[in-house]
């Protein structure tokens, strides 16, 4: 069942279109990446989920009904540029921000002592905000964030701004929410954290819908000729005897002390040509079809798309 | 529902009233408040110049002699003629009153060393038009003249009672001069805290529309709901600050004034409460006194901080709503200050309209 679903959806603003007939389904309980580059309309169309702005034409429909303002309280928003009141203490903002949400003050205080804890940040209970740096306001506004524990989270760029082991916490919570029946809908340019958390994604450029779908069956679907041997052997003498069947060879460690090769394969060889090369160089341990990138499916969508209009 | 403007309310009003700021405006206002009712009559007590000489050159021979000469300006009269008294430049200045001033014929004329000032002008007019007054009165040879001229001048001091206030309250001083400067004051006090914390609720919207977190609000709860919170948060701060100016004007009238005032002016003040006052043989100016005791009236006070206060809340709701507008529909505080210009021009008029209520209550334009 979707929890979200976005039909045909326009919205323009003076001058431009943000939205262009617009259309996605997020499943309930998934993690659903919103990719594309910089002014694509990402943030619009989050808003427009949110209630924030209304669209021109198309609809939203919130678990089975139309969108609403009530449906709100079961939202949780980080906006991409984040926003808290500077003057006042941590603690006081989260419970009021929880209480908005229609939290109590007994509760929202119980959660966030949890959540503090979690994050190892309770010593900022009664600091202000301005004291804080940006990568610290930024846990307590992803706090403030999930803490009425909504059916759905809207994240915009929940990774910018973070360090590497704040990232990785970030992320086992993303994953933590969704293990504990969360949906969850984010906006991100950082493509491996895609691969690594998202069930579904949706590629908007130039305000249109130009990829959506299932996160893997994209990366197989964008795969072409990319495969990966492990072997024991001399990677070198591989790597020459199979120049002509394929390019793009990229090595690397594998499992049990063997090694693996990365490489694309030429349009006229086939995988058979491949292998039988191969088991005459090294003893050969597994074959397997690589997926492609997120990267490289970003920018290939992206530049087909932009050459086709 | 309620309950989440009701949060609203109390985010902006605690932020409002915590802060440091709001504490010292508030308590140091009220005394600057009264140093501006005492500046005036500090003003006058300092503003004395040192007294300035006048050679007077009369060819009149009548009204040289009879100018009289106080603590600002001296008058010499010179047998020297004028050239040879103009010559003469460490006086203040040569007066010149040819022999045609009497009958208005030629203009008295002043030389002056450097500026000359209006007082001086006026207070010169002043004698010599009454001179020759007098000298023109004494042609018609009336008999016991001085007498008659003296009995003839007065000054004659007003003390106007309320007829119409309630039976059971007592008959209210009312001076015309204090009710204006009262009216006068308390408009420019309400069109004060119009701009002040109208601006407010702009400033307070654009700030969070740039620092996102007015999305996150937006979020939860309705945008009317956040805009009716923020007026009202910031109305009550403005009330609370009302209050306790009133309060604490108040707590000065009922126990500072009497202590810090001369136990004769007192003494005055109360039997002008009571009554019992004889206007014409008090020595104390009848506005300064009938000031004085509006002042130590602390129910007065607060009944007209009362009033005050719903004006404020009306007025600071309809402007507060425009404010409020103008801070929606712009991004920063630059855009905001020409918008801003066409909100103030209807509080400019309203101040105008105030002023001349102020000066005739009873006016049409008042209602």
């Amino acid at each position: 069942m979707n929890l979200i679903e976005v039909e045909n959806v326009s919205k323009a603003f003076t001058g431009h279109v943000a939205l262009d007939d617009v259309s996605i389904s997020v499943p309930e309980g998934s993690v659903y990446g919103l990719l594309g580059p910089n002014g694509a309309g990402k943030t619009t169309l989050i808003r427009i989920i949110n209630h924030i702005t209304a669209p021109d034409s198309g609809r939203v429909m919130f678990n089975g009904h139309q969108l609403s303002q009530d449906d709100v309280a079961n939202m949780g928003y980080l906006p991409e540029e984040r926003g808290l009141y500077k003057k006042m203490k941590v603690g006081e903002q989260a419970i009021f921000f929880a209480r908005l949400k229609g939290l109590s003050k007994a509760e929202a205080t119980r959660r966030l002592k949890e959540w503090f804890d979690r994050f190892e940040i309770s010593g900022w209970w009664n600091k202000k905000i301005e004291e804080l740096s940006k990568g610290m306001a930024q846990k307590v506004q992803f706090i403030v964030t999930v803490l009425h524990q909504p059916k759905l989270l809207i994240f915009d760029e929940p990774f910018s701004g973070f360090d590497p082991i704040n990232a990785n916490l970030l992320r086992d919570e993303i994953l933590r929410l969704k293990e504990q029946g969360t949906t969850i809908l984010f906006s991100t340019h950082n493509m491996a954290s895609v691969e690594e958390i998202c069930d579904y994604i949706t590629l908007i450029n130039d305000s249109h819908n130009i990829l959506s779908g299932n996160v893997n069956d994209i990366r197989r679907k964008y795969c072409e000729g990319r495969y990966s041997l492990t072997f024991t052997g001399d990677e070198r003498k591989l790597m020459e005897s199979l120049l002509p069947l394929a390019s793009q060879f990229t090595t690397a460690d594998a499992d049990n002390g063997r090694r693996q090769l990365n490489m694309l394969l030429s349009p006229d060889a086939t995988l058979r040509d491949v292998i039988s090369i191969a088991n005459d160089t090294v003893q050969l341990a597994s074959v397997n079809e690589s997926l492609a990138s997120m990267n490289d499916i970003f920018i290939k969508t992206v530049e087909n798309y932009n050459k086709q209009h | 529902m309620a309950s989440k403007i009701a949060l609203i309310i109390r985010r902006e009003f605690l932020e409002r009233v915590n802060k440091k700021s709001f504490i010292i405006t508030t308590l140091l206002m009220p005394l600057f408040m009264l140093a501006l009712m005492a500046a005036p009559a500090l003003i006058i007590a300092y503003s004395g110049s040192e007294e300035k000489s006048i050679i007077v050159v009369d060819e009149s021979g009548m009204i040289g002699s009879n100018l009289q000469s106080d603590e600002e300006t001296s008058f010499h009269v010179t047998d020297q003629p004028l050239d040879s008294a103009l010559a003469d430049t460490e006086s203040n200045g040569v007066l010149y009153i040819p022999a045609g001033a009497v009958d208005g014929t030629q203009a008295v004329r002043l030389y002056s060393n450097g500026a000359s000032s209006m007082s001086l002008e006026s207070n010169i007019t002043r004698q010599i038009n009454s001179i020759i007054e007098t000298e023109r009165l004494k042609d018609y040879n009336i008999e016991n003249l001085d007498q008659i001229l003296d009995a003839v001048h007065s000054n004659v001091q007003i003390q106007t009672l309320r007829n119409d206030s309630d039976e059971d309250e007592e008959e209210r001083q009312s001076s015309t001069g204090l009710s204006y400067a009262l009216g006068f004051g308390l408009t420019f006090l309400l069109y004060m805290f119009l701009l002040i914390y109208g601006q407010m609720v702009m400033t307070s919207i654009i700030e969070e529309k740039t620092n996102r977190v007015l999305e996150l609000v937006v979020s939860s709860v309705k945008p009317t709901q956040i805009m009716l919170g923020k007026i009202c948060g910031i109305g009550l701060v403005a009330v609370t600050q009302i209050i306790i100016w009133g309060i604490l004007i108040a707590g000065m009238a009922a126990f500072i004034m009497p202590a810090i005032l001369p136990a004769d002016i007192s003494a005055e003040v109360t039997a002008m409460n009571a009554g019992q006052l004889d206007l014409a043989q008090s020595t104390t100016d009848t506005d300064i006194l009938q000031a004085i005791s509006l002042m130590g009236n602390v129910g007065y006070i607060l009944q007209l901080f009362g009033w005050l206060i719903l004006f404020l809340i009306g007025g600071f709701m309809l402007y507060a709503a425009i404010y409020a507008a103008i801070g929606s529909a712009v991004d920063n505080i630059q855009d905001a200050g020409q918008l801003q210009s066409v909100v103030v021009f209807p509080i400019i008029f309203g101040m105008i309209f105030g002023m001349t209520a102020a000066a005739d209550p009873t006016s049409t334009l008042s209602f």
